[in-house]
């Protein structure tokens, strides 16, 4: 008999409540089918099953609420007659393909080591970097099937795994990533971005996740009733992800439809503020260095979950899993390019020389960064292919009229992306003291999500820290960073002398999709021309 | 002159237009890899020029001719005539349909054609030159390169091919009129196949070969029911001699052959073919530039990505190894290209069909009997005679058989060996069988249409399970 317990469902989350049963006692179910469907504080999620067999007993009500860990519904498994003591593994396959006629170990190491397996199999073993050789087959004869292939593959994965339980839905959602078959549909709470940012984050994930949103179908069989509902609510039938089957077809029920059209919608609302924070669900601009502050700064929110010889392991979740996700995909969806270049800035130097003493006296304290903010935008506005955003819904490139300038910066939580809006129309005191106080309220955590939303173009001054040059990550659906490096003084050659003066690298990191290697080298002329004499910035 | 030698980048860079370097050049295209192919001669290489194509074309062409003649018993009386020359321009249309093909699809995926000889400059950098003497070069540098170069028929010392009387395979599958006396020097497969094309033709065709049977390689039972049927169109076989020296005549050549016990023989005839086998190509790549060795066989040795001992050049086709064929050198092709773009692709297919177009045809895949017993298995065979499936007979088709070799144990697919009408399209479900890991009840569990040649695979299937029905 195999006790199903109520996975880590993620984000820390100890409870559920249970919304709806998919499975009743006597119900023959497979691996994967969805058996429940569990509400947290933060999403709504499908369980499925681990294992094949015969659901037993349902062990909580519509309603109740269930720990994680607490059993949750139990099932007789397929292959509780021949063995045991089925409940320590994992799953079925591992312990059948073992169990399965001695001849499996015979022709797998037959005669000269040729593996009886199909050309499919062999390249899903080479794709997961598993010797085929040394897979016991489970198939007829012990020829090798796809299923020994996974199951090689976890139990490579899983040797330091101490968990006894079922495969976590969380391990399930890294297995869709790989384009393997939709296990889990986590969905997004209505009023998930209510207080807590990281849970509409996790929620939208697997929905925004190229694995499910892309993976359509041919043919899906659903009653008129549901077709009626997702045209009604604009969904397209065969994308809807599904567990379900009928007679060998996927099946599509009403609440997947519903739920999948919510997710979209969160999805796409979640692709439009791109930059968000809320409870250090810090978003997604970083420099090496802006990420690493900022995996210190996650790293003090998790909580050790197991300590070996010689390593430490933390939970990969809240904001530094936030973090990595929007990189991941920006990284995955957008070609960057990036763009180094060298303005030697001796006349920005004087500029703020010369200002910082009648700043200091209205109570500003001037830095560079107000300065850069302030060319970057005065060269945006003569560049504008820059300060777009890339509507790959609508396969539209989106200018925007308004310049508004992300400032990434690494926090104690995590990386947040405050906003200055409209640069062009202030002042250069009121952009410092601004600036100034959106930074030390992310810092502080006393920033309001509209703070950082809406930005059109970010800069990314990681050499208040250190470095030169960087690959910065676009904050998509931004198509455009700029990366700062340290200001100091390095050789320049000048009239044949070599001679020391203060420079500035730059990194303009672009979207290949919208804009080309030349616009970004124009736009980096104007903003080195800028750079180089402030006082430029009065003739415009 | 040389004009401008300007270095263009491109990241997959394939050498050879054939079947090994076109499917390398789209497939890495369709990855999304900048891809460049460079070819000195014809887009489809000696397969589609040269080779398999209009060998196959003129087999057919000489079938329907002989076909006719030999139609009596089934109650038709023709005696069609033989224009070479307007079955030399029909093969050539076809041949330029299929090469006009590769490169439209080269040029849809996206392929850069380059034409012109490719050597190395070092082990980035290609430079290619163009055309005849002055048309320039150009230089390519490369993030990888497929070398894709192919093979040429290979000579016999005093037998240089001048393509009027002494020919290569190159050359027979361009004559224009029918030779009255036609010597073939090698009884492999590629002689095999022209001396019957030319004697279903009318030519009178003589065979000398140095080994002591015809098609080397094949087992006895196999090479006897072609060697017969050869001998039924009149061919004449000469075993155990060498092609030694040759001479003009008023009348066309005079051959010399010698045997081992120094005897000389000769042939009078119009025109020699010399099909003794095949050598790799890589006199034009100045391999010596990037410092690759080839093996004593002259092939480039790869790994089963098909990379050379260069981690950024790899090998496929005729170049890189035995077995030439046109099939594995695209599978190469294939695995090339994706081990370029990244992808962990690898050559570990369990076996490489071949097919000969001799009368009848022999295709096999996998092992023998003999080589599953030399690699350890303890085989079992099936084997089901076409004289006992219905659809041969309806093609007056009597001789041949399938046969089929598989571990005794687990009844696992380890090879076939098929002769007899269309063995060359039969032998692709045995080979699928063989790559899918397929055991003999999956074969003998497969309904076959009938009535249709492929019950006899069926059949040999269920023969080697002791559960034949239709033969004893």
């Amino acid at each position: 008999m195999f006790e199903f317990k109520l996975p880590d469902l993620g984000e820390g989350v100890a409870e559920g409540e249970v919304l709806a049963w998919h499975v009743s006692p006597g119900d023959a179910v497979t691996e994967d089918q969805v058996l429940a469907e569990v509400e947290t504080d933060k999403a709504a999620v499908d369980v499925p099953s681990p294992v094949d067999g015969v659901v037993q007993e349902r062990h909580a009500e519509v309603g109740e609420m269930v720990q994680t860990g607490e059993v949750l519904v139990t099932i007789a498994e397929e292959r509780d007659a021949e063995a045991s003591e089925a409940d320590g593994t994992e799953d079925g396959t591992t312990s059948e393909a073992a169990e399965s006629d001695g001849s499996a170990q015979a022709a797998t190491s037959a005669a000269d080591g040729r593996v009886f397996a199909s050309p499919s199999v062999r390249r899903l073993a080479r794709e997961r970097g598993v010797d085929i050789a040394a897979i016991d087959g489970s198939g007829p004869g012990g020829r090798v099937t796809e299923a020994d292939v996974e199951s090689a593959t976890a139990a490579t994965d899983e040797t330091d795994d101490t968990d006894d339980g079922p495969t976590s839905v969380v391990s399930k959602v890294s297995d869709d990533d790989d384009g393997g078959p939709t296990a889990v549909v986590s969905r997004v709470d209505d009023e998930g971005d209510a207080d807590d940012g990281t849970a509409v984050k996790s929620a939208v994930r697997s929905v925004s996740g190229d694995g499910q949103q892309t993976e359509r179908r041919d043919q899906t069989l659903a009653t008129p009733a549901t077709r009626k509902v997702a045209r009604e609510l604009g969904v397209d039938i065969d994308a809807v992800p599904t567990d379900q089957t009928r007679d060998g077809q996927p099946y599509v029920d009403e609440g997947a439809v519903r739920a999948y059209a919510e997710a979209q919608e969160a999805a796409q609302a979640a692709d439009a503020e791109a930059v968000s924070a809320e409870g250090g669900a810090a978003s997604a601009v970083a420099t090496g260095d802006a990420a690493d502050a900022a995996a210190a700064g996650a790293g003090t929110e998790t909580t050790p979950v197991e300590t070996s010889e010689g390593e430490r392991r933390e939970p990969y979740r809240g904001v530094r899993r936030s973090i990595g996700e929007q990189m991941a995909r920006s990284r995955r969806e957008v070609p960057h390019a990036t763009h180094h270049d060298r303005v030697v800035v001796s006349g920005l130097v004087e500029a703020r020389q010369r200002l910082e003493p009648l700043a200091e006296e209205r109570g500003v304290d001037l830095t560079y960064t107000p300065f850069v903010v302030k060319c970057v935008a005065a060269a945006l506005e003569q560049h504008p292919i820059l300060n777009t955003a890339l509507d790959t819904e609508n396969e539209e490139i989106v200018y925007r009229d308004a310049r508004n300038i992300g400032v990434a910066t690494a926090t104690d939580h995590g990386l947040v992306v405050p906003v200055v809006d409209d640069v062009d129309g202030k002042g250069l005191l009121e952009l410092a003291g601004e600036i100034n106080d959106l930074v030390a309220r992310a810092r502080s955590r006393d920033i309001e999500r509209s703070e950082m939303q809406g930005g059109t173009f970010t800069v990314t001054n990681f050499g208040a820290i250190g470095g030169e040059y960087a690959s910065p990550i676009i904050n998509v659906p931004e198509t455009a960073i700029l990366g700062i490096g340290a200001l100091k003084e390095r050789p320049v050659a000048e009239n044949g002398e070599v001679l020391a003066k203060p420079t500035l690298p730059l990194s303009l990191a672009i979207d290949h999709r919208v804009i080309d290697g030349a616009d970004a080298a124009r736009f980096v002329n104007t903003l080195k021309a800028y750079l180089a004499d402030p006082t430029r910035l009065l003739l415009e | 002159m040389v004009v401008g030698d300007v270095t263009t980048g491109t990241e997959l860079l394939v050498i050879g237009g054939g079947p090994g370097g076109y499917v390398a050049a789209i497939r890495g295209a369709q990855l999304g890899l900048d891809t460049t192919l460079v070819e000195r001669d014809a887009y489809g290489g000696t397969c589609l020029n040269h080779g398999c194509i209009p060998s196959k074309a003129l087999i057919s062409a000489s079938d329907v001719a002989h076909d006719a003649r030999q139609a009596e018993s089934m109650g038709v009386f023709a005696d069609p005539a033989v224009d070479m020359a307007g079955m030399t321009e029909w093969k050539d249309g076809v041949v330029t349909r299929l090469t006009r093909g590769v490169e439209s699809l080269c040029e849809s995926a996206g392929v850069n054609l380059i034409e012109g000889t490719a050597e190395f400059v070092d082990d980035e950098t290609v430079r290619v030159a163009h055309g005849g003497e002055g048309q320039g070069s150009e230089s390519l540098s490369f993030e990888h390169a497929v070398v894709a170069t192919g093979s040429r028929p290979m000579e016999v010392p005093g037998f240089e091919f001048d393509g009027e009387h002494i020919l290569s395979s190159k050359d027979a599958l361009a004559l224009e009129s029918v030779p009255e006396k036609l010597l073939v020097v090698g009884a492999g497969y590629i002689g095999m196949e022209l001396s019957t094309v030319f004697a279903k033709l009318g030519a009178e065709v003589t065979v000398v070969e140095m080994l002591d049977d015809v098609l080397p390689g094949y087992e006895d039972d196999i090479e006897a029911v072609v060697r017969e049927r050869a001998e039924d169109l009149g061919i004449d076989f000469n075993f155990g001699e060498a092609a030694d020296d040759w001479e003009q005549t008023d009348e066309g050549i005079r051959v010399q052959t010698v045997d081992a016990d120094e005897e000389i023989t000769e042939y009078n005839a119009e025109k020699c073919l010399v099909a003794v086998g095949r050598e790799p190509v890589t006199d034009t790549l100045a391999l010596e530039n990037v410092d690759l060795q080839t093996d004593e066989d002259g092939f480039l040795p790869t790994d089963d990505q098909c990379r050379t001992a260069f981690e950024s050049v790899f090998a496929v086709g005729d170049v890189a190894g035995e077995p030439m064929l046109a099939h594995k050198a695209m599978a190469e092709g294939e695995v090339a290209a994706q081990a370029s773009a990244g992808e962990p692709a690898a050559f570990d297919h369990q076996a490489i069909p071949a097919a000969v177009f001799t009368d009848p045809e022999i295709a096999t895949v996998g092992m023998t009997e003999s080589e599953a017993e030399a690699a350890g298995f303890d085989p079992v065979v099936g084997q089901m005679p076409f004289r006992a499936n219905g659809r041969a007979l309806t093609v007056n088709e009597r001789e041949g058989f399938v046969r089929i070799v598989a571990d005794a144990d687990d009844e696992f697919l380890l090879g076939a060996q098929i002769v007899g009408p269309e063995a060359s399209e039969l032998i692709a479900e045995l080979g699928l069988g063989i790559e899918m890991g397929a055991r003999l009840e999956d074969i003998a569990g497969t309904i076959h249409t009938h009535p249709t040649l492929s019950e006899a695979v069926h059949e040999a299937a269920a023969a080697a399970r002791g559960e034949a029905v239709h033969t004893r």
